[in-house]
């Protein structure tokens, strides 16, 4: 048994059947940091954007319908669970559906705006998050098949490198990529946030910065660039 | 420069966004052609040589793993075995309907083989059984998104 | 004979590779669409033939754990497609500023089959649907309930009728969820975990179908 991955030492292991999810110091503090904001999001609530109107002094304000409000903060805080899993998950395949169900998230959760350019960019990174998913279950399966598993921590004590290997991880680094909309894919998301109902909106960033984070501890134990 | 400029300000079109996207996992896939790709014959779950089990003429071909239903585990090779105390006992399990009816036919294994039990089911719901609860929620979410939508705005059913 | 072989047989080894190029290939092609096509539903069409290259290479793995990482991926897929389907149905009803029907032209179907046989054919459905148990049983089920509930003539009920079938596909889903927390935490009780699990989602794949079918009727009915 592995006792020490990318040189942190393994706190402890959740088995769920061939699912093992690992703790070491640095994805707990993630793990963390992810359910602390999701609570936050849960308990607050949401704000009010003031237009000025042209032609007057007067002020208009875009506030959130009640039951918008409560729809966006159930798919928050389902979001924030799904970042907090794909943290401490030991097995590269239910990291991509991890992945799959951030991404599907984050475009309901400005899926139900009123705006067009909103609706418009949020079926484009919609379009982006399905073609996403390819390059990420094609990396899974390519390493897969070039390891014979998916654990992380059995990959993590193998010794070699295989060109495939490397091919696979950065298909999965481009599908995770692509579902996060990080540069140069990060239009789609900027346009996204155009709408009322921060705090919710901050929870797709969040999101996507752990889980880049993530992505990149698991291809430098796929590959062993050390 | 100017040009640079120009470039980058294409980029923050969101329509343009999934056209560049395609293009360049269109250039990331096409180094597949480049690189060699073999299969690693050492796999976990391994399943016997294709048509095998059909030839041999066992009725749950070809999903048939061994074991008999309460008494004895079929053959699962998991990753992490000791994690799982129940191993086998789903592969062998057959409801009593399933047993009925695999001593009639052949070909039972071709539909569903004894869900629920069987292969399948071992896998889906056990072994890699958070798999199958993300995958459930992920279904989950779209249909919560496209109904809430649906219901609120496109088919204005409460009006 | 050998039921479960020690290494994987050198047919699959020996088909992996050419099955990983028709699965490149084909996302090729789906992409090259893609990057040329301007009409936004033409461009959603397309990436499911993307989606079908990864389950292409998924499948070519060809051990039994490929073929339940298949499910997985073809349920992101079909997931997926869903919920942005109805962002693009709002996005344009909201461009446009009208509202449109699902079906574009009226579709009366004056056929004897939907007034006489409906409880029959989805019961026949459940039942079997119900032996099958699990996703498939689910399908089929939900096929049935989709069929009866398309064929019913009453009109207007749908806000009250679609709360309660989500209600009870939600529970269903938490058993299934029970189920999943049976197998681990209690492993001798394998065989009610199974249950739970086998029929908790029979009974939501099912009742998301349903939905569908509560959310087509009155377009299928309408004069």
């Amino acid at each position: 048994m592995v006792v020490s991955i990318l040189g942190s030492q393994i706190i402890g292991i959740i088995p769920l059947g061939d699912i093992v999810f690992y703790m070491t110091s640095f994805n707990l503090f993630m793990f963390a940091a992810a359910l602390a904001f999701t609570f936050i999001i849960a308990i607050s609530k949401t704000e009010t954007q003031v237009e000025a109107e042209f032609g007057s002094l007067g002020d208009r304000e875009i506030k959130v319908a009640k039951k918008e409000f409560k729809f966006r903060r159930f798919l928050a805080i389902i979001c924030g669970l799904a970042t907090a899993g794909a943290m401490v998950t030991g097995d590269i395949f239910d990291f991509t559906l991890f992945v799959c169900l951030i991404g599907i998230v984050n475009i309901g959760i400005v899926g139900a705006v009123k705006q067009i350019d909103v609706l418009d960019s949020a079926f484009q990174y919609g379009l982006i998050a399905m073609i996403a998913s390819t390059p990420l279950f094609v990396g899974a399966s390519l390493i897969l098949a070039a390891t014979g598993t998916i654990s992380i921590l059995a990959i993590n004590s193998l010794t070699y490198t295989t060109p495939m290997m490397l091919f696979g991880s950065i298909l999965l680094f481009l599908g995770v990529a692509g579902e996060t909309g990080v540069a140069p894919f990060f239009a789609t998301k900027a346009e996204m946030f155009r709408t009322p109902g921060s705090p919710f909106l901050l929870i797709i960033h969040l999101s996507s910065l752990l889980v880049i984070v993530r992505v990149i501890e698991i291809l430098l134990i796929i590959n062993k660039p050390f | 420069m100017k040009s640079i400029g120009r470039i980058w300000n294409s980029l923050a079109n969101p329509d343009r966004i999934p056209r560049l996207y395609a293009l360049v996992l269109g250039i990331v896939l096409i180094a597949g052609f480049l690189i060699p790709i073999g299969l690693n014959d050492h796999q976990l779950y391994p399943r016997p040589e294709p048509q095998l089990q059909i030839n041999a003429q066992d009725p749950l071909a070809p999903y048939d793993r061994g074991g008999v239903t309460f008494e004895q585990r079929g053959i699962v090779k998991a990753q992490y075995p000791q994690y799982l105390p129940a191993i086998g006992e789903i592969t062998a399990y057959l409801s009593p309907i399933a047993m009925g009816v695999s001593g009639t036919t052949l070909y039972y294994g071709t539909s569903i083989y004894s869900s629920p039990g069987g292969l399948i089911d071992e896998i889906l719901y056990y072994t890699r059984g958070f798999d199958t609860v993300l995958e459930s929620s992920i279904l989950m979410m779209a249909f919560v998104i496209a109904s809430f939508i649906a219901l609120n705005f496109t088919m204005r059913r409460d009006d | 004979m050998i039921l479960v072989p020690d290494v994987v047989s050198p047919v699959v080894v020996a088909i992996y590779s050419p099955a990983v190029f028709v699965g490149i290939i084909v996302a090729l092609i789906g992409l090259f669409g893609i990057s040329i096509e301007k009409n936004d539903l033409q461009v959603l069409i397309l990436t499911d033939i993307v989606g079908v290259a990864m389950l292409i290479i998924v499948a070519a793995v060809g051990t039994d754990l490929a073929e339940s990482l298949v499910l997985p991926g073809l349920v992101v897929e079909l997931a997926e497609i869903l919920a942005i389907c109805e962002i693009l149905m709002s996005r344009e009803m909201r461009k446009t500023g009208k509202s449109v029907a699902l079906i574009p032209t009226p579709l009366n179907f004056d056929m004897e089959v939907l007034q006489t046989a409906p409880v029959f054919i989805a019961v026949i459905l459940v039942i079997y649907g119900a032996f099958l148990s699990g996703f498939t049983g689910g399908a089929i089920a939900g096929g049935g309930i989709l069929f009866y509930v398309m064929s019913l003539t009453v009109r207007g009920v749908p806000s009250d009728l679609w709360e309660g079938i989500a209600g009870a596909s939600g529970i269903a889903w938490c058993l299934w969820i029970t189920g999943f927390l049976v197998l681990f935490v209690f492993p001798s009780y394998w065989l009610l975990g199974l249950m739970l699990a086998a029929f908790g989602v029979f009974i939501k794949v099912a009742f998301k179908a349903g939905l569908i079918g509560v959310m087509n009727r009155e377009e299928f009915r309408k004069e």
